[in-house]
């Protein structure tokens, strides 16, 4: 089969990123193909500007356009908590709740030897020197749960604890407005062993 | 739930047969190389989507390019199951009702299968790990949070075995500390499969007895005696294992391997309390590997209130024509069971009923008795 140079890369291209096929890279391809040239325009220089605006926070690691990310900037955020996640995603996901008002710190990962993870590839020892320089009192850890996330946990908790700052795990269980028949046993396992007084 | 019928297209020396089934005992029959396993094999497909005994590719007759299983499964409703497997795309396509299902968990347990094979002689004769394969495989059967900890235990083997590794290249302070909440993962995971293995076999044991009884009628008393952490006594688990695995740090960092927990464990099969890998007659092997396959098929009726179909391969093969016709008695108190016979045997020991069916392989052609 003969397809013109040009669309054969774009299909290429667009193919490498996570969750698009062949297939539906041949389709975005002769999508934007299609559309007038303001539209790829702004789509390329979006793309682009990813790259060039934005970066690291040098304090959090969370995504930032300066030095500091917007809410280590804020002057609105409780700066005695510090939420631990994995990823800048997770921010986002904590963020939109608006019920947790503190600070956090990205990991950038979990432990993971398998995966050649050790401690010291993950943004550690940069919390760990933010309790020298910010007055912490709690840590909350919100790393996945799953074997990888939970002993993340576990070591943070080790290297944490001994300074006397108050170290918390979000808590699991059954999601809101979700029916108890569809959830999976484990889930509903640890809901159980997690149960709390009315 | 009993599978009703089976069409195999080019799944090893069947190029296109079509099979009707008793849904109480099919008796299959034929001479060496006739089909006979390749049909139990079928069957176990439709079933786990996987062989019991080789590769996908291996199934498929010479020169073609890809086989089909298409079977019928009865329960209170119907369900039509149809399997390929191609080779150019070395992919398998699972139809339940003509809709494609894609993920395994989806299939694995909803039509429940238990096999004997003669290849079942490594469990009670072979190394350790055949034995936790089987345990493992029966009990995650019925509970799935045991197969969830499995993982989750085997994975941070895994990771540890890294960690171990490092450590033995460069002692740090930061590799001591992952290696600490590795350990202590570790025991957590593992505490809960002992904890798991020990009440499923306080279980399990009855049903081990109640079948062996059922094949021998003597006084003969099986067991499965579970070995773990070294030992198995049951007090303080939690403190021999912290003691085992500090006890061993130096040890397994020199040598970069797991070397305590559960998988470890060992189960000891006796007879009267003796050891049967070491004292037992050929005889009493295989009936105690019998009457494991017969215990697991009641276990899993019991806890999952679903009844396996029951898949026998040369289950008479070495065993004398009392035991024989005894197992033959107690498959009716199974419901639906595949047996294979090879064709020269004397079948005067079987207590066929009005309902069973002799299914007899002849060169491609099927005959029903």
């Amino acid at each position: 089969m003969q397809i013109a140079e040009p669309l054969l890369i774009a299909i290429e291209e667009l193919s490498k990123l996570p969750g698009i096929g062949k297939k539906t890279a041949q389709r975005l391809a002769l999508y934007i193909l299609k559309t007038d040239q303001d539209s790829v325009d702004n789509l390329v220089k979006a793309i682009s500007d990813l790259k060039t605006k934005l970066h690291f926070c040098t304090r959090c690691f969370n995504l930032a356009e300066d030095d500091l990310c917007d809410i280590c900037k804020s002057t609105k955020r409780d700066t005695t908590k510090i939420c631990v996640v994995e990823e800048a995603s997770d921010v986002m996901a904590i963020e939109k709740t608006n019920e947790y008002n503190g600070l956090y710190h990205v990991l950038g990962g979990v432990l993971s030897p398998l995966s050649g993870v050790t401690a010291h590839d993950l943004k550690i020892k940069e919390l760990l020197l933010r309790f020298d320089k910010e007055n912490i009192s709690e840590v909350i850890l919100a790393l996945n749960p799953d074997t990888e996330g939970e002993t993340t946990s576990l070591y943070l908790a080790r290297l944490i604890k001994p300074l006397n700052i108050k170290v918390t795990r979000i808590a699991r269980g059954i999601p809101i407005g979700g029916d108890l028949e569809f959830a999976d046993e484990a889930t509903i396992g640890r809901a159980m062993l997690n149960r709390i007084d009315l | 739930m009993i599978l009703s019928g089976l069409s195999l297209r080019n799944f090893r020396t069947h190029k296109n047969v079509t099979l009707n089934f008793s849904k109480e005992l099919n008796y299959i029959v034929g001479g060496n190389g006739q089909g006979k396993t390749s049909l139990l094999e079928a069957a176990y497909y439709l079933c786990t989507t996987k062989s019991f005994n080789s590769k996908d590719i291996e199934s498929v007759t010479f020169y073609e390019n890809e086989f089909e299983i298409k079977g019928i499964f009865k329960d209170i409703t119907e369900d039509k199951i149809r399997l390929i497997f191609s080779v150019p795309e070395n992919r398998k396509y699972y139809f339940q009702n003509d809709k494609l299902i894609s993920r395994s968990s989806q299939i694995i347990g909803r039509f429940p299968v238990v096999i004997l094979t003669p290849s079942d002689h490594s469990i009670t004769q072979g190394a350790p790990s055949e034995r936790r394969k089987f345990i493992d495989s029966v009990i995650s059967q019925a509970s799935s949070s045991y197969l969830e900890v499995l993982l989750d235990y085997n994975k941070t083997l895994k990771h540890r075995a890294v960690v171990l590794n490092l450590l033995r290249e460069k002692k740090t302070k930061q590799l001591e500390t992952e290696l600490d909440v590795w350990t202590a993962q570790l025991i957590a995971y593992g505490l809960d499969l002992i904890n798991y293995r020990q009440n499923f076999l306080n279980n399990f044991n009855k049903y081990v007895l109640d079948s062996y009884h059922k094949i021998v009628e003597d006084k003969e008393v099986p067991k499965i005696e579970y070995f773990y952490l070294d030992g198995n006594e049951t007090h303080d688990i939690k403190k021999k294992f912290d003691k085992l695995i500090f006890d061993k740090r130096e040890e397994e960092i020199r040598r970069a391997i797991n070397l305590v927990g559960p998988h470890k464990d060992d189960f000891v099969f006796t007879i009267n309390k003796i050891n049967l890998r070491t004292f037992g007659s050929q005889g009493q092997h295989k009936t105690f590997q019998t009457a494991l396959r017969f215990a697991e098929f009641f276990y899993l009726k019991d806890t999952t209130g679903k009844t396996p179909i029951f898949l026998l391969d040369d289950v008479f093969g070495e065993l004398d024509a009392y035991r024989a016709g005894k197992i033959s008695n107690y498959l009716k108190e199974v419901g639906q069971a595949f047996i294979t016979l090879t064709d020269f045997a004397d079948f005067s020991f079987l207590a066929k009923e009005e309902n069973d069916l002799i299914i007899k392989l002849d060169k491609g052609n099927i005959s029903y008795a």
